[in-house]
């Protein structure tokens, strides 16, 4: 099987000499958990933002899900074509919030897919009672604890049936106690052999869930491992530096 | 009993916990009572109410004609009607959910029953006035320009260059003219301009100069909407593959509008204030009959009971419309939090 997405040689700056992506080449393969570590402005997200067209980026290439991106003017179309497979979860929900939760996850089955509503309403109902959330279809975001709407956001980016998931900083917004919940929503998806693209700085998730752990500083891959290797036996200095700041936060 | 006492501990905390506070109160509650006596004194004594009570078709109708005043009257009654639902909120969710196609239909339905047509003999809109004037040219105005001043604000935060340089300088340009030179325009250039053999009627070309000038004002408070809503809706809403087109009208703009909401009242009590400058040129409505009452030999002198209730005319219109705009309000709230 080809690789969900692959990358070569990435590159972006925003201002002249700091790069965000500075030359990055990574290959995500189906089924696989991919967890983006690095320290702030390491550009995590920037990364995770390219695969699927919401930043731009100055040279190299970029395919996804059989699709090639291109640096400049990408086809709109093209882009749509990819986000109508991937899904993905925000550090801030960015649920709507004039939209009831059931609305919210059947919008786009609706209007993107054109399905039906009633088919849409009953595959959005049993993806919430999946997350551990049915009862609360008809409230509204405001109404819903921040772990409770991050799962709802998780149901929203399942109801298109993505072939691929990415997480940008899924947790970082959560009251402590609740960011169980919404990590082992995430679990079970992986164990369902989702694939997944998940910036984290949870270490004991990346631990066990990620297949790999992708670490980044200053828009530079400093290494790739698997976890066993990364949190043990880091091959690289900067990484080793970076786990014991985590660790004893 | 125990109530009552309360109630007045309470004014006493609030009016007369210490000496200044007692003066001023009583200062104030003397000006008051003072103002009212003399007023309801003249009112009941001295003013002379056949002004009015001559008049009342008049001010209500305009010059329509006496066998057809049920037109204007049913139109008027509904009004009255669609704010006491709209106010009340019914219990059936059906009327519910109509009333904002009730509304919108009310200007063009408003249109048939006064110009007449299918059935119902034409009058011409030379014959239109009063309150059924005023009535008229705020529903249809208020009608045309927010689609229109949506289209503006829209535009102004296109990337498309023509489309955003048009609408900014239309809207600044529309926003430093003063709103009476536009209704001049509307009123004598309009014609000038168009082809030979097409007219338009003074209400109509009234109703095109307040849509133009009142369009660019909501644009701006749409706009206001706009750049409150996080760059971050727009994106949730494009990784879920949602054209921008439908980003904007499911996503944006139901969340700008809900928060322009309160300046769009003031636009809608501020549209209704200004249809009385048609009274300047030439138009009959409210305060035109006013004026036309007043300049009857019959009647001269009665400025002041004529302008009373002109007064309470407009404040009932504009206290009506500030209901309906909180309980607008109030209903999205609480469809959040209420359920």
């Amino acid at each position: 099987m080809p690789p969900i997405i692959k990358a070569t040689k990435l590159t972006k700056s925003y201002s002249k000499g700091i790069f965000a992506l500075d030359n990055i080449s990574i290959s995500v393969e189906p089924g696989e958990v991919l967890v983006v570590m690095g320290p702030s402005g390491s550009g995590k997200s920037t990364l995770i933002r390219t695969f699927n067209g919401l930043e731009t980026f100055d040279s190299g290439q970029l395919n996804v899900l059989g699709i090639p991106l291109e640096s400049q003017n990408n086809e709109e179309r093209n882009i749509r074509r990819i986000r109508k497979r991937v899904g993905m979860v925000f550090q801030q929900f960015n649920l709507f919030p004039h939209l009831s939760i059931l609305d919210n996850i059947t919008l786009a089955p609706i209007k993107v897919q054109k399905r039906k509503k009633m088919e849409a309403e009953q595959n959005a109902l049993s993806l919430l009672s999946q997350m551990g959330i049915a009862s609360h279809a008809k409230k509204y975001p405001s109404q819903l604890s921040g772990g409770e709407q991050q799962r709802v956001a998780i149901a929203r980016a399942l109801a298109l049936k993505p072939e691929l998931l990415l997480f940008d900083e899924p947790t970082s917004a959560l009251d402590p106690e609740r960011v169980n919940e919404v990590l082992d929503a995430m679990r079970r998806l992986a164990e369902q052999g989702m694939s997944m693209v998940v910036v984290t700085h949870e270490i004991n998730f990346a631990k066990e869930v990620g297949d790999r752990i992708l670490f980044m500083d200053s828009g530079k891959v400093i290494e790739t491992s698997t976890p066993d290797i990364f949190f043990l036996n880091a091959k690289h200095e900067r990484s080793r530096k970076f786990l014991n700041q985590i660790k004893n936060k | 009993m125990k109530n009552r006492y309360s109630q007045i501990k309470n004014l006493k905390r609030v009016a007369f916990s210490n000496t200044v506070d007692s003066i001023v109160s009583l200062i104030i509650i003397s000006i008051g009572i003072t103002t009212l006596l003399t007023l309801s004194k003249w009112m009941i004594f001295s003013a002379n109410w056949s002004v009015v009570s001559i008049n009342l078709p008049l001010f209500l109708f305009g010059s329509f004609p006496n066998d057809q005043l049920w037109r204007p009257g049913l139109w008027i009654s509904l009004f009255a009607i669609f704010s006491l639902i709209t106010i009340l909120g019914p219990q059936w969710s059906w009327l519910r959910k109509s009333l904002l196609l009730l509304w919108i239909s009310y200007g063009p339905l408003g249109v048939f029953l006064l110009a007449g047509g299918i059935g119902l003999s034409s009058v011409e809109s030379q014959n239109w006035g009063g309150l059924t004037l005023t009535i008229l040219l705020t529903s249809c105005s208020a009608i045309f320009s927010l689609p229109l001043g949506i289209a503006l604000a829209l535009g102004r935060q296109s990337t498309l260059p023509i489309v955003k340089n048009l609408s900014s300088i239309y809207i600044d340009v529309m926003r430093s003219i003063p709103l009476i030179a536009v209704l001049f325009f509307g009123q004598l250039l309009i014609p000038l301009f168009l082809p030979v053999g097409l007219e338009i009627d003074r209400v109509s070309r009234a109703i095109i100069a307040f849509t133009l000038f009142v369009s660019a004002y909501i644009a701006e408070d749409v706009r206001g909407g706009l750049q409150s809503i996080s760059r971050t809706q727009k994106e949730a809403g494009e990784v879920l593959g949602l054209h921008p087109f439908q980003i904007t009208c499911l996503i944006i703009l139901p969340q700008a509008l809900r928060v322009a909401l309160p300046s769009l009242t003031n636009q809608a009590v501020g549209l209704l204030q200004n249809t009385s400058l048609m009274a300047i040129l030439g138009l009959v409505e409210l305060l035109g009959v006013g004026r036309s009452v007043l300049a009857n030999p019959e009647f001269i002198g009665r400025y002041i009971e004529v302008y009373l209730l002109l007064a309470a005319i407009y404040w009932i219109l504009g206290t009506l419309m500030a209901l309906i705009a909180r309980h607008l309000e109030q209903q999205l709230t609480l469809e959040k939090k209420d359920l």
